[in-house]
């Protein structure tokens, strides 16, 4: 999560972050609802909606965020139609789990998929790095120094859609987007150089979450709860001790 | 087209991005191999629009766009990497987590191909971008902490990192503090003679025409109003509308 939000966070995708939280949040409703595989119906929606917003915000000549300010609040209606569709299953453990997550109720299938995940999105962005370093500069540049940008942008969208179902289980549907732009937001206040906040902010994602889990399990607090109050006290540190603001104030002045 | 023209637009009509009207409005221009051009017209009155139809940035809806001979529409992306282009106030935050020798380097990304990383020798020829345009002591700083003219710089060196055939740019003279002013058009002009370029520069400033260039052409309301030397352009600048132009000088 830490690894892709750095993409989505400087490529400006939040907004399609959003949305495509809440489609894997609504697949996983629908899923439960069917008694089908959350996880698989909960890829298919957020990976639908990550292959939607793009090709749809370019075809229609508009910013993306005009498109994913009505698929955000479209895939929320959906979910919770969804689980007032199975009314035997009300708000058991199963949907409170898709909407604020457990990681106790993660099996080794479930951190083997994160794992490989992880893996091949580092392999991916090795590949293309030099690409995603330049839109994220500024796509437009990109273009115009030969750069076909359309695919590699949709090939983050992609991307985040799928980290974000695999990653459901741990902080739900509801909390997901933080433990994707809360890590890269708090390295980048930090660094000016690019490799390191992509090889940083997977480090961040991850001492948040443990830290949030030992929160939890101290406390005894939702898991997903106590991560995503963890990593935002993290970025708020941060934000304080930031030498760039410092900077962006003084230039203010 | 003759064997010296480089860039040619036949009845070209485009549209800017989120507009609905044509800024550019059926424009029929050449330009030929080695010219220096002057763009000049008041605001908005399309001279953007006509650099990026130029490199396919935005794609003419009418007409025809031939570069280097071939068709834009359908080889788009191999002539955009043989054309360098700086765009219009182009600035680099504070905090933002580019080298200004990152930035050079990614002129060249386009060449180097998908799945190919860039190597010793590509990072060589940026640097020597940047000895050319004289930064190369600004090549390890951070973008956003270099000032406005010295960004404008290093965007011009980002353009000829890759030994471009053409060189687009848009307000180059904007941003810049008075030395820099000063410098800058020189420059342009001596990278131009050195470097073998067709250079196409989009300005307000009419001071550095005469001295600069050895073609203008003024574009008003989407449409070329002038076409000729900077001697046959001078009269204009008597002109009501010229008097415009020099009102929206940077």
């Amino acid at each position: 999560m830490g690894l892709i939000g750095v993409f989505v966070v400087r490529m400006r995708l939040s907004a399609i972050g959003y949305s495509m939280s809440h489609g894997a949040f609504a697949g996983a409703a629908l899923g439960v609802a069917t008694a089908t595989n959350p996880l698989v119906t909960g890829l298919l929606f957020a990976s639908g909606t990550a292959l939607m917003i793009g090709p749809i915000a370019d075809k229609a000549r508009l910013h993306a965020d005009t498109i994913t300010s009505i698929v955000f609040p479209l895939n929320m209606a959906l979910a919770f139609v969804f689980l007032t569709l199975a009314p035997e299953v009300g708000l058991s453990s199963q949907v409170a789990n898709v909407l604020w997550g457990s990681i106790i109720s993660m099996t080794n299938s479930d951190l083997l998929y994160l794992t490989t995940l992880f893996a091949v999105t580092l392999v991916v962005v090795y590949f293309v790095w030099k690409e995603l370093f330049a839109i994220m500069f500024n796509r437009k540049l990109a273009e115009a120094d030969g750069i076909n940008t359309k695919p590699f942008v949709y090939l983050i969208i992609f991307l985040a859609g799928v980290v974000i179902t695999f990653s459901l289980k741990l902080v739900g549907g509801l909390l997901i987007y933080a433990l994707l732009f809360n890590p890269a937001s708090t390295v980048l206040q930090f660094s000016e150089n690019m490799r390191k906040v992509v090889v940083a902010s997977p480090l961040v994602g991850m001492a948040t979450t443990v830290s949030g889990l030992f929160l939890s399990l101290f406390f005894d607090l939702p898991v997903g709860s106590c991560i995503v109050i963890v990593s935002t006290i993290v970025f708020v540190i941060a934000l304080l001790l930031s030498p760039k603001r410092k900077r962006r104030e003084e230039t203010k002045k | 087209m003759s064997e010296d023209t480089i860039i040619k637009l036949e009845n070209v009509s485009t549209v800017y991005e989120g507009e609905t009207r044509p800024s550019l409005k059926g424009i029929n221009l050449a330009f030929q191999k080695n010219d220096l051009i002057y763009i000049l017209g008041p605001n908005a009155s399309g001279k953007t629009t006509l650099i990026e139809t130029i490199n396919g940035l935005l794609p003419a809806f009418k007409g025809k766009v031939t570069v280097f001979g071939l068709n834009l529409k359908s080889n788009g992306k191999e002539i955009r990497c043989q054309i360098g282009y700086v765009p219009q106030d182009f600035m680099v935050k504070p905090g933002e987590p580019y080298k200004a020798l990152d930035v050079v380097l990614m002129g060249k990304y386009g060449q180097i191909g998908f799945l190919h990383q860039p190597e010793e020798k590509d990072k060589q020829e940026a640097l020597q971008a940047m000895k050319l345009i004289g930064i190369q002591d600004l090549a390890d700083r951070a973008m956003g902490k270099l000032s406005g003219g010295q960004q404008q710089k290093v965007m011009l060196a980002r353009a000829l990192a890759k030994k471009p055939k053409i060189l687009l740019l848009d307000e180059p003279f904007s941003n810049l503090d008075p030395d820099s002013r000063v410098q800058i058009p020189s420059l342009i002009t001596k990278l131009h003679e050195e470097q073998d370029l067709t250079t196409i520069v989009v300005t307000h400033d009419i001071h550095h025409m005469i001295d600069h260039c050895n073609r203008v052409v003024v574009i008003t309301g989407g449409k070329a109003t002038f076409d000729g030397t900077p001697e046959e352009a001078l009269p204009l600048f008597a002109h009501p509308h010229t008097t415009k132009l020099e009102g929206h000088r940077h």
